[in-house]
């Protein structure tokens, strides 16, 4: 038997409660914490959100934080982890015999703070500093830099399935030796920019949501953080921790379909789902519950039911979909319904599915709720934009089917191509029709041409999997977007843009392009974005999950933004455009 | 019978909102489907369309389904707006 993936302690934030405890109850008393706005500053009160009902004065002060700049996204984010890191008994000397990590996914990083300050920053050139605080990997920075034991720490944004990936990547880290503890999970504040962006999409639902109904007519957005400690069980039996729950499998694939619809046959989610099955070497059969993404929107709904069908045929465990607790809290998810399945583990209950009432033809039944029922094996949807899918499951016991073996081959650098604001981008229509590309921004079109030339190079069709680094993704559609918000008053504003200022458009892009559906995760972390692609690629290599990876990492930066560094004294070079493409193997 | 004026500045409007780089205005017949076999557009420029309409007309749709008949053709953006002015 080979390393067992444990977890050992639990912290979450959101509509339904400031932590476990008041989660649990929550959960069992079918409360959901739908709401009208009343701390987001917007005008869309009509929509309903899942929102924390705190202000971030309010989170500072409990949390004893003065930064005038830190983003919601951070606090609510150390919320969970303070619970989390209370709940598994860490102490000095654990961490001080431990590598600890810090892996955490979100999408809207800073943007809370940007789109308060940014009609400031534009007419008086006001808060400036805050634009520091902006990108994604700044908020996972922030929330380190409060557990000085941390010693390393990544950003996964790759929209709502990036907690669910974030604890992929903390499984592989303890696996191939790399880490002793990561704290993995997921945070996300409401913004007016998320709120305006899923309205111009037309999947809100201007009632509560209604997942798996045959009446549902979209989401509800939420917000809040699910963090989990993750070690090795051996590393947690020696420091006498209770055992929470195993992760026995998990597995992500690409939908290669859209980027913001699932195609019908739900081909990503029914390949994550086998994936994790295979992995924890269990059945169908053996799994008792499914938390679903169940977004509530209609096409997600259909969609997963038909993979759920796919993957467990005729016989269907219970299935619900807590977003109708909680909103859709988009990057958070995976963290916050892991820690719903562990409550469902340790408690042996099943979590409702609020708001149901009417079949959908052929739709999946979802359950109403158990306060008793036999709970062993869970199994956790969470997908993304782009067809990010990723699935986990959690057990009471260890199980095994496949077991990862990282070896330490030397990787081989098969193709590198170089991008920047010199090359010639128009080149692109060698390989994407004019229709495609009309609606591509710079970052696009030299992401896309920089892969395909690197794969061409290097005599690659299709590779085993896609992995993006970015620090800022697609900087001038946030910009023109948060722009709109100010000048129309937050009227709609272009769909096509706001799912491109989704970090990990620019990775499920190549996928569908090239019908990849492969391991896709992409990375924000600053300048060391590259370098967490380049280690989860090794990481993949060595463990002989794939033959072949594209790695890249691409940005671009808008003439305002250049501007505004500057004014900072920020000194560094800064392209306008820049990507970097590589396709590595391992030697045989 | 809806006014010349309005199509082609109906016609302008889809060029930018949809970026339809090396699409004229007179490359676009006023009956023409726009969808599927036609101009070949898909459900996010749908999507475009409907913001383009409340942008441009302050025409509110509040159901995308409604979108498939109203996006017809040109001529039916055309008469929709000229009704819902």
């Amino acid at each position: 038997m080979s390393m067992s993936i444990v977890i050992t302690g639990e912290g979450v934030v959101s509509a339904i409660g400031l932590n476990k405890k008041e989660t649990l109850s929550s959960l069992l008393k079918r409360q959901t914490g739908i709401s009208y706005p009343s701390v987001l500053p917007t005008n869309h009160n009509d929509l309903p959100v899942g929102e924390v009902k705190l202000t971030n004065d309010e989170m500072k002060s409990r949390l004893g934080v003065k930064d005038e700049y830190i983003s919601r996204t951070s606090l609510l984010g150390m919320m969970a982890i303070d619970e989390a890191l209370e709940d598994a008994h860490l102490n000095a000397n654990s961490y001080a015999n431990s590598r600890v990590m810090l892996i955490s996914g979100t999408t809207v990083g800073g943007m809370d703070t940007t789109e308060h300050y940014f009609a400031e920053m534009l007419s008086e050139n006001k808060h400036l500093k805050c634009i520091e605080s902006h990108d994604c990997g700044n908020t996972t920075q922030m929330m380190a830099s409060r557990y000085p034991f941390v010693s390393e720490y990544t950003t996964i944004s790759t929209a709502c399935s990036s907690a669910a990936n974030a604890l992929i990547l903390g499984a592989n880290l303890i696996k191939s030796g790399q880490a002793d503890i990561v704290i993995a999970g997921g945070t996300e504040a409401l913004s007016v920019f998320h709120l305006n962006g899923f309205n111009s999409l037309m999947i809100l639902d201007h009632q509560q949501c209604r997942p798996f109904d045959n009446t549902r007519a979209g989401l509800n957005l939420g917000e809040g953080a699910g963090y989990v400690v993750l070690e090795s069980e051996e590393h947690a039996r020696n420091r006498k921790a209770d055992i929470h729950a195993y992760l026995t499998g998990y597995g992500n694939a690409c939908d290669a379909y859209h980027q913001t619809a699932s195609s019908a046959d739900g081909e990503g989610a029914f390949l994550a789902m086998n994936s994790a099955l295979a992995m924890a070497g269990l059945s169908p059969e053996d799994v008792q519950y499914i938390n679903a993404h169940g977004t509530g929107t209609p096409n997600n709904d259909e969609s997963e039911g038909v993979a759920i069908r796919r993957v467990f045929g005729g016989n269907l465990p219970a299935v619900s979909s807590t977003k109708s607790f909680t909103g859709h809290t988009t990057s958070a998810s995976g963290g916050i319904e892991a820690v719903f399945c562990i409550l469902a583990l340790q408690h042996q209950f099943l979590p409702a599915n609020l708001g149901w009432s009417e079949q959908m033809p052929e739709g999946i039944t979802p359950t109403t709720g158990a306060d008793h029922y036999e709970v062993r094996n869970v199994m956790c949807n969470s997908f993304g934009f782009g067809g990010n899918d990723s699935s986990f499951i959690l057990s009471v016991r260890p199980s095994e089917g496949i077991a990862l073996k990282f070896g330490d081959k030397k990787i081989k650098v098969l193709s590198r191509v170089e991008i920047d604001e010199n090359s010639d981008l128009s080149r692109i229509k060698e390989y994407v029709k004019p229709m495609e590309v009309r609606r591509m921004g710079t970052l696009l079109r030299s992401t896309l041409l920089a892969s395909f030339d690197a794969l061409k190079e290097a005599g690659v069709e299709c590779p085993d999997a896609i992995i993006t680094g970015t620090i800022l993704g697609c900087l001038d559609n946030s910009e023109v977007l948060l722009r709109d918000i100010i000048s129309s008053d937050e009227a709609s504003s272009s769909p096509t843009l706001f799912m491109q200022s989704t970090h990990n458009t620019i990775g499920s892009s190549i996928a569908i392009k090239l019908n990849c559906h492969g391991y896709n995760t992409t990375y924000t972390q600053g300048d060391a974005s590259l370098e967490w692609a380049m280690r989860d690629a090794a990481l993949l290599l060595h463990s002989n999950q794939a033959k072949t990876v594209l790695v890249g990492c691409h940005d671009e930066t808008t003439e305002w933004y250049r501007e505004v560094m500057n004014k900072l004294g920020h000194k560094e070079q800064l392209h306008p455009i820049h990507s970097v493409a590589l396709v590595l193997t391992c030697d045989e | 019978m809806v006014n010349e004026e309005l199509i082609n500045e109906l016609k302008g409007h889809i060029i930018n909102a949809l970026h339809l780089e090396d699409i004229t205005p007179d490359d676009i017949e006023n009956d023409a489907p726009l969808f599927g076999d036609g101009l070949g557009l898909d459900s996010i420029d749908a999507l475009e369309l409907i913001v383009m309409l409340e942008k441009k007309y302050g025409i509110r749709i509040a159901n995308p389904a409604e979108g498939k008949s109203i996006f017809k053709s040109v001529n039916s953006i055309a008469e929709y707006v000229d009704s819902h002015k």
